[in-house]
């Protein structure tokens, strides 16, 4: 069984739901909305490139790692106007800049991309640490985050999608955190990898249960969101 | 209660508080008016006689007070500023004037006493005894009859429009023999003619008449006042209660911040309004939707809201 297509399927529900569960609310669910369904942009775009014709080109990946760090920044954003909202129950701003400043940036980091020499592996490698880092930490702030925005909200009807929020950033710290891991000290290369094999191995597998997990808990968040919501 | 017969009237039911007083009694002055007038008030009755345009006497009397002269004046013009006052004119003699001044100024021997339970010849007798000056007040809810009496002899009778004493006592017993009639024995202090101030003379009556518009403006005030505070404090009671309900609704809905966000929403619609309008609460559900949707799904806030206004149509019924 390919688990890479699985969590694919994951993904899709839960950038599907989001999208759905960001209409008709307010921006702050926008912001995490946007936020988790660009996660699915870039974890499709490098599972898609074998089969598209074309689609092989660096500039494509190096886009898909960037569009990884913008949702991660852009979801912690929508987390950071909750929690405003559950100390002071101020709502601020609307949702169509949240789609504008989101495509601003990905249309800056475009060309950013395409006005630059052709990524190498090396910078690719580079790119994708900075997202991972970025995921890494801003999960644990997130993490943080939304235990606080539990407390306020405790008792009303959305509470306990919070904490499955939580359950999700864990996933996800476990997922990237192991990745992050496998980059820095090298461990994907044959040569390292021979020498540390169980370290190699258990990050290999924490990469892969972390991200199965995240997708599993993130399409299961929005599903019961959504319910919750209805 | 002054207990006065009618006289022969010259102006009757008039409302002094539309009346310029000092111009009036003036006019009085100037006509050499002999009578009395009777000011009927909320407070009590006034009553100021006239003989030959000198004002002669002044009196109040009330459920808890008795004024005379100027105090007396000031009071009716008081009482007449304030409303609902009637004011009667009645022109008598002068010897009738003078006998009901020192009737009024006198001191009341026995009260209320039932005619048909009274030895009246024995009655009579111990004033001719006694030699008393002053009256017999008989009366019913409706008549009164006054028989003035000079040191224990009858001088004559005084009943309803009558302007002179009269010899004859055939109206006057006619009251005795009512049903209900009652008898009050009243002893007077006969004052000459000739001794009486003019009240009008030594006051400044126009001075009076501001002080007492002043005091009647100012209570006035002190009374509107009084009714804007209440209403104040019964508006802001009922906007405690409208709150703590939509606070209650929202907690059971929403949890914690429901109620928060209740209280928030509810100050910003008020936006600083003293009164708790259905424009407002209009406002009030909107805002609240508006911010419930991040914490509840709509089915949730409609059920909220729905709660809310039930409970708010109760609370006004009950109000």
């Amino acid at each position: 069984m390919d688990w890479n297509i699985v969590q694919l399927v994951l993904w899709l529900i839960a950038g599907i739901v989001s999208f759905y569960f960001s209409i008709g609310n307010a921006r702050v669910w926008t912001s995490i909305a946007v936020g988790f369904g660009l996660i699915l942009l870039g974890e499709l775009l490098p599972q898609a490139m074998p089969f598209l014709p074309g689609a092989s080109s660096p500039q494509i990946e190096a886009m898909s790692y960037i569009l990884g760090t913008i949702s991660i920044l852009v979801m912690s954003h929508g987390f950071q106007e909750y929690y405003v909202f559950s100390r002071t129950l101020e709502l601020e701003g609307n949702k169509l800049l949240v789609y504008v400043a989101t495509l601003g940036v990905i249309f800056a980091s475009m060309i950013f991309i395409l006005i630059n020499p052709d990524p190498t592996p090396s910078t690719l490698k580079v790119i994708r640490v900075v997202e991972d880092t970025n995921w890494v930490f801003l999960s644990l702030i997130n993490i943080d985050l939304i235990r606080k925005i539990y407390i306020n909200v405790k008792d009303s009807p959305i509470s306990k999608g919070f904490i499955a929020f939580m359950l999700v950033f864990i996933f996800i710290f476990l997922w990237r955190g192991s990745e992050l891991y496998i980059q820095v000290y090298d461990l994907a290369n044959p040569d390292v990898s021979r020498l540390f094999p169980f370290r190699y191995e258990l990050s290999q597998i924490c990469s892969n249960v972390g991200n199965l997990l995240a997708g599993l808990s993130v399409a299961g968040t929005f599903i019961y969101l959504a319910r919750l919501l209805r | 209660m002054i207990l006065l017969p009618r006289g022969n009237p010259v102006k009757e039911n008039i409302d002094p508080g539309k009346v310029q007083l000092p111009d009036a009694l003036q006019k009085l002055q100037k006509g050499n008016f002999t009578g009395y007038l009777r000011f009927d008030t909320t407070r009590g009755v006034g009553i100021l006689i006239y003989d030959k345009g000198r004002l002669i006497s002044a009196l109040f009397e009330g459920a808890s007070e008795r004024e005379i002269a100027y105090d007396a004046i000031a009071l009716i013009f008081e009482c007449s500023l304030a409303g609902n006052a009637n004011l009667n004119i009645y022109r008598l003699s002068s010897e009738l004037a003078m006998s009901i001044h020192a009737l009024l100024h006198g001191q009341v021997l026995y009260k209320g006493q039932e005619v048909k339970l009274l030895d009246i010849r024995g009655l009579l007798g111990k004033m001719k005894e006694d030699k008393i000056t002053g009256c017999l007040r008989i009366y019913t809810s409706d008549h009164i009859a006054l028989i003035f009496y000079r040191e224990g002899s009858p001088l004559g009778f005084f009943h309803d429009g009558s302007t002179d004493l009269e010899k004859s006592a055939e109206n006057s017993l006619s009251v005795a023999k009512l049903p209900g009639a009652k008898i009050d024995v009243l002893t007077a202090q006969v004052s000459e003619e000739a001794t009486m101030a003019d009240l009008q003379a030594s006051a400044d009556i126009r001075a009076l008449w501001q002080k007492a518009h002043e005091n009647v403006t100012r209570d006035k005030r002190s009374r509107e006042a009084e009714v804007a505070r209440s209403l104040e404090e019964r508006e802001k009671d009922r906007r405690q209660k409208v709150l703590g309900l939509l606070k209650g609704v929202a907690e059971k809905s929403l949890g914690r911040i429901g109620a928060q966000l209740a209280d928030k929403e509810f100050t910003r619609a008020m936006n600083g309004q003293g009164v708790v309008s259905e424009s407002v609460l209009d406002d009030f559900y909107q805002r609240l939707g508006k911010a419930a949707k991040l914490v509840a799904g709509p089915s949730t806030v409609k059920q909220m809201v729905d709660e809310m206004q039930r409970g708010i149509k109760a609370l006004m019924k009950t109000d």
